[in-house]
């Protein structure tokens, strides 16, 4: 080959090396990048008047009086939204009007013993009762216009009965009029496809049994159980999202027989085309805006509080500080055991067939799979040591980060002993000269010399033991719990968290954002650790190399 | 830095509980946890002193510190196994069960997909291998893709028992570690069946009636869905009446119990 | 040593002045004690991995031996047929050994060429202050927790791989194969990088002064060279992969079936590791079922161990090598 043609080559081998450097930033890049992105979403994002009333009322946070003034102008316009609904419902709302003139028959009923009315009386008020509540019935459940119309007009003319007066049967007559008030606006024919929509749409704008909704509960409703169907939507892109909805249904049509069939999404506003109800979606549409006010919120108190209904709302305060935790001890325990481990190795052994025993062992701990370490650490250390040492057998703080110690000390051996393998054989000979014992040498001159590449080892060791999950599965992670007093709690860790909202209940895929906050916590809690310990150690190499 | 560190040592290290507080333990299955962190946090909230620890990893695990008395309740979505019970037995352990919801496994498919409802029988072919494209049901021509909770899951067991009859499953069905993960595998698989929990049902996938019977509350309550199961909480021994672990295990009888129940897309055992 | 440095431990200087140059017998006999009992005590730390290995490896066989004695072993290590839950099960594991040999090998396949080349590109072409703003970046690789890989795998990479390549399937051995690529990469650079940097500069001074180009100097002279210390790497990077749980539980789909045709990376397969991780949890305790997982984990050990012993004796070679140069 000529010198030009290898020439060409050296320099596409060189490029070649590059672009692999190149490729590896890239894959840091894409794989950090999306879910920095969406993870940030946890803390800065656009707030609602819907948030802030959650931060006052569940963590007691709010500026009170501009948020009163807040609620109070929104409270304007939910309640000509609520108004605009309950309009509409009178007409339609076939169930809800049974039941009630059920129960007025059944509490007439009641009001004429305790009135102590004449038995014959008491017969022929309650059969009217009964007719009454028949015909209305009927009526409600009716689509011809002119048989209700009838109807009402038979019912209202018994208005007039001494009977009834100063009973709750007058209750019959204000349904019955305000029924056909309703009706005469309506389709009857169409009563069941408007009484779904309406379902739908209620459960959109203000909670469904199982969902938040856009404006949260209405005005005057008891406030539901679960605290995160009490709030609205408290971010804008929820909010977004349900507009979405709101304003649009999917519908899956067929297009071609024998075929996959196809999305169509259609304006919700054409569900009640002509009906009182219409209107509803321009003014929502309008003034949502002043309905929910939203604002760009720094939420910065994410790392700080704890979590309300399962990571719906709230922070992962408590996860960071399980995590740090189990961290610190587990670096208390891995940190004495790996480097006096390492300066046996290197300092006080022979190279006999012991050395080789202990150095395989070491090497087979390193390959050891995560889970079998986790069973171990149930088995022997939960099981076995705990009840040997007179502590309660259960999972806890100490045993997850003695398993996580045990999982790391291959890295922290080997790192150190490397480190201490470097050490100039002039310092030992020199401190050795000038008469110190073996001990003293190592203690004042190989450790401090050797102390860059231990901290390396450290550096290793604390990102494995604050990200691992499945060494804590069985030995100190809870999915709920209180914050720990002491070692001896099991504790929530950022690294379980994040598993447990990753395959958890569908709760956690209505939060992505709190899911990927919870990982993106994780990944820059450990290189913030990663970042203070090399700042750390380049002092402690600046300090070597100065002297 | 040194103060720090000592700082943080010490905090470690910090021995003895501050104030004795009465504890409950929670372990075991994945579907029923939900559940029982929403009566927990309600629980958290009338009785503040009270520390609930919620562990999530399986009715197998759950079932095995109940057994050997590592905790108050177990939340299971089978029942515990004959071998279980015999080790409970042994251990002085008696468990008893308290049904706290039912679930019903819904078999699910993309909304693209024409058909509506399938028989056991067409199911169980899909998932031996011996129905491998939609048009042998009546839809579209395109290759089914089923998809199973892994083997270990409770809701695999019921679904096994009640539709496979016990015959195997095909080595090409893929298998998925939760219902959310199934739902996503559907949701984004034209040609993807599966089978989720009722909660998990929801716009972007179609539940398929079963022997004509559509999945819903009513069906499942009453029992007319075929493919419906029972929500397991086992304590040692009927509880003590008046202790928190009663009132735990029968907070499902009363109506706030049920509304959390259905909050988080399970069915109630009663029409409160 | 100068005022501001507080690293030093607070001992007496190390000429201890105060020692007479002729020991007492009580001097000397405490001195000789301390020396080995000192030495004692260390070596007993030291085999504290040691006796943790072997508790390790006892509990995994004890919990193990009930299903190892009443199932046939040749049936366990080559049957196709997993259903541990069935009425009569059977736990035939070929299909998850091969799921886990498959998915490290191929992401061996994508991880061994980068890694090298990233090796060479920081030992040999780059200077060292480059390096060092470079390094970090294999480190933060490094740091990264399998649990967020796990995430980006099925949230991210499975949706993108359904979308781009219309697979039927985004969680599949190609997805896992990838990650896994990925976890082992900062293993593989970072001894790989080491043992090329150890051959010092001689070696690479004489290819230089016949004339090589640094392709040629490269190839044919500092990889040879280096060879144990790269495979002994990428053994390192194969028990890396291997032993991985989180990410392949996520991200490879679970499907229990050999991949056909075998060169079909878009097909679900499972893992040695998901199968404990994933069956664990719900394994009545003391059933066939959860002892027929600790024998998969016996296997596991079994591997990583044979893997260990090759990759000592390549490490050992690459040393002696280096000691005879």
């Amino acid at each position: 080959m000529n010198l030009r043609a290898r020439g060409l080559f050296d320099r596409i081998f060189t490029v070649t090396t590059g672009l692999s450097v190149g490729l590896l930033t890239l894959v840091l890049l894409a794989v950090l990048g999306p879910m920095v992105y969406r993870g940030s979403g946890a803390v800065l994002f656009k707030g609602t008047v819907e948030f802030r009333k959650m931060q006052r009322d569940l963590f007691r946070r709010a500026d009170e009086k501009a948020l009163e003034a807040e609620i109070a102008r929104t409270d304007e316009f939910r309640q000509t939204v609520c108004d605009m609904i309950y309009e509409f419902k009178k007409g339609i709302d076939i169930q809800g009007m049974s039941a009630e003139v059920r129960k007025i028959h059944r509490e007439l009923g009641k009001e004429l013993r305790y009135n102590e009315v004449p038995a014959e009386r008491y017969t022929e008020l309650r059969g009217l009762s009964r007719d009454i509540r028949d015909q209305l019935e009927g009526a409600f459940n009716s689509q011809e216009i002119e048989a209700i119309r009838e109807t009402v007009a038979g019912v209202l003319a018994h208005r007039d009965n001494p009977g009834f007066k100063g009973t709750i049967a007058e209750r019959y007559f204000e349904i019955a009029s305000s029924f056909l008030q309703a009706a005469e606006q309506i389709d009857l024919s169409r009563h069941h496809d408007y009484a779904v929509a309406l379902a739908e749409t209620e459960q959109i704008l203000f909670h469904s049994d199982e969902r938040p909704g856009l404006l949260g509960p209405r005005p005057g409703e008891s406030p539901p159980l679960l605290v995160m169907l009490r709030y609205g939507a408290t971010r804008w892109d929820q909010a977004q999202a349900l507009l979405d909805q709101f304003h649009r249904y999917v519908v899956w049509e067929e297009v071609e027989s024998g075929e996959p069939l196809v999305r169509r999404e259609k304006p919700r506003r054409e569900l009640f085309a002509g009906t009182s109800l219409e209107p509803l979606f321009p003014y929502v549409e309008e003034n949502i805006g002043a309905m929910l006010r939203p604002k760009f919120t720094v939420y910065w108190q994410f790392f700080i509080d704890d979590n309300v209904n399962s990571h719906y709302f709230g922070g992962v305060g408590p996860e960071i500080l399980g995590t740090m935790l189990i961290t610190v001890l587990g670096m208390l325990f891995v940190i004495p055991l790996g480097v006096i481990s390492a300066a046996y190795l290197v300092e006080c052994a022979s190279e006999n067939w012991v050395m080789r025993i202990i150095r395989m062992c070491i090497n087979t701990l390193a390959g050891v799979p995560s889970i079998v370490f986790g069973l171990f650490g149930l088995a022997f250390f939960v099981l076995f040591l705990f009840p040997l040492l007179g502590f309660e057998s259960k999972p806890c703080i100490l045993a997850a980060s003695m398993t996580l110690a045990l999982l790391t000390l291959p890295v922290m051996i080997r790192a150190s002993e490397e480190a201490i393998r470097t050490v100039p054989q002039s310092y030992k000979e020199g401190s050795l000269a000038l008469g110190a014992s073996k001990f003293r040498t190592f203690v004042t001159v190989t450790f401090p010399a050797a102390l860059p590449g231990i901290l390396t080892g450290v550096i290793l060791s604390l990102s494995r033991i604050a990200g691992e999950t499945a060494p804590i599965l069985f030995t100190g992670a809870v999915s709920l719990g209180p914050t720990p007093k002491s070692i001896f709690d099991p504790t929530r860790t950022l690294s379980y968290g994040s598993y447990d909202m990753a395959v958890g209940d569908r709760l956690a895929m209505m939060v992505p954002h709190n899911q990927y906050g919870m990982v993106v916590t994780l990944i820059a809690l450990i290189l913030a650790l990663n970042a203070v310990a090399i700042v750390f150690r380049s002092r402690v190499f600046k300090k070597l190399k100065g002297q | 830095m040194k103060t720090a560190l000592t700082g943080m040592i010490l905090l470690s290290l910090m021995l003895g509980t501050v104030g004795q507080a009465e504890t409950l333990q929670l372990e075991g299955s994945t579907t029923v946890g939900p559940i029982a962190d929403a009566f927990a946090e309600y629980f958290k909230s009338v009785y503040p002193s009270l520390d609930i620890t919620v562990k999530k990893t399986g009715s197998g695990d759950g079932a095995a510190a109940l057994v050997d008395d590592r905790c108050d309740i177990a939340n299971m979505s089978r029942f515990m196994k004959d071998s279980e019970f015999k080790k409970a037995v042994t251990n002085g352990i008696y468990p008893v069960a308290h049904v706290v919801a039912m679930d019903g496994v819904c078999v699910v498919v993309h909304p693209s997909n024409p058909v509506k409802a399938l028989t056991k029988d067409q199911i169980r072919g899909i998932y031996t291998g011996k129905i491998k494209n939609w048009n042998q049901v009546g839809g579209p021509s395109m290759p089914i893709v089923p998809i199973s909770r892994d083997t270990s899951s409770g809701t695999y067991e019921t679904f096994e028992k009640l539709v496979m009859s016990k015959q195997a499953m095909a080595s090409g069905v893929e298998y998925v570690n939760s219902n959310p993960q199934a739902h996503a595998r559907v949701k984004t698989t034209r040609g993807a069946v599966g089978y989720v929990g009722l909660g998990f049902v929801d716009a972007s996938v179609r539940a398929l009636k079963v022997d004509g019977i559509l999945p819903s509350r009513q069906t499942i309550a009453s029992g007319t869905y075929p493919v419906a199961r029972p929500l397991f909480m086992f304590t040692n021994g009927y509880p003590k009446l008046g202790t928190m672990v009663h009132k735990f295990c029968t907070f499902h009888l009363t109506e706030k119990g049920q509304e959390l129940v259905e909050a988080k897309g399970f069915v109630p055992l009663t029409n409160y | 040593m100068n005022e501001d440095t507080n690293l030093t431990l607070t001992l007496e200087p190390a000429a201890d002045t105060h020692r007479p140059l002729v020991l007492t017998p009580g001097q000397d006999l405490s001195g000789f004690l301390a020396a080995h009992l000192g030495r004692a005590a260390l070596f007993f730390i030291t085999c504290s991995s040691v006796l943790a290995v072997l508790l390790i490896l006892f509990f995994v066989i004890y919990r193990s031996v009930a299903f190892l004695t009443s199932y046939n072993i040749a049936e366990f290590l080559a049957g196709k047929a997993w259903y541990p839950t069935a009425e009569s099960p059977d736990f035939g594991a070929l299909a998850i050994i091969v799921g886990s040999l498959y998915v490290s090998v191929a992401a061996l396949v994508f991880a061994v060429p980068v890694g090298i080349l990233a090796a060479i590109f920081l030992s040999d072409v780059v200077s060292w202050k480059v390096r060092n703003v470079i390094k970090p970046i294999v480190e933060i690789l490094a740091a990264i927790p399998s649990v967020a890989y796990g995430f980006f795998a099925v949230l991210v990479l499975a949706p993108w791989m359904q979308r781009t390549f219309g697979f039927t399937t985004g969680t599949n051995a190609l997805n896992a194969a990838l990650i896994l690529a990925v976890m082992a990469l900062p293993t593989i650079i970072s001894v790989a990088e080491d043992s090329i940097s150890a051959l010092g500069r001689e070696l690479r001074e004489a290819s230089y002064s016949l004339g090589a180009t640094r392709m040629e100097t490269t190839l044919r002279v500092v990889i040879p060279a280096a060879h144990s210390g790269i495979i002994a790497a990428v053994v390192l990077g194969m028990m890396r992969a291997i032993g991985e749980t989180m990410v392949v539980w996520m991200a490879s789909g679970n499907a229990t079936q050999i991949p056909q045709p075998w060169w079909d990376l878009s097909l679900s397969i499972r893992t040695m590791t998901a199968t404990i991780a994933g069956e664990m949890g719900e394994a009545p305790e003391g059933s066939t079922h959860r002892s027929a997982l600790f024998a998969v984990g016996v296997l596991l050990l079994v591997m990583t161990f044979g893997l260990n012993i090759v990759s000592e004796y390549f490490l050992t070679r690459a040393k002696k090598a280096l000691g005879k140069s």
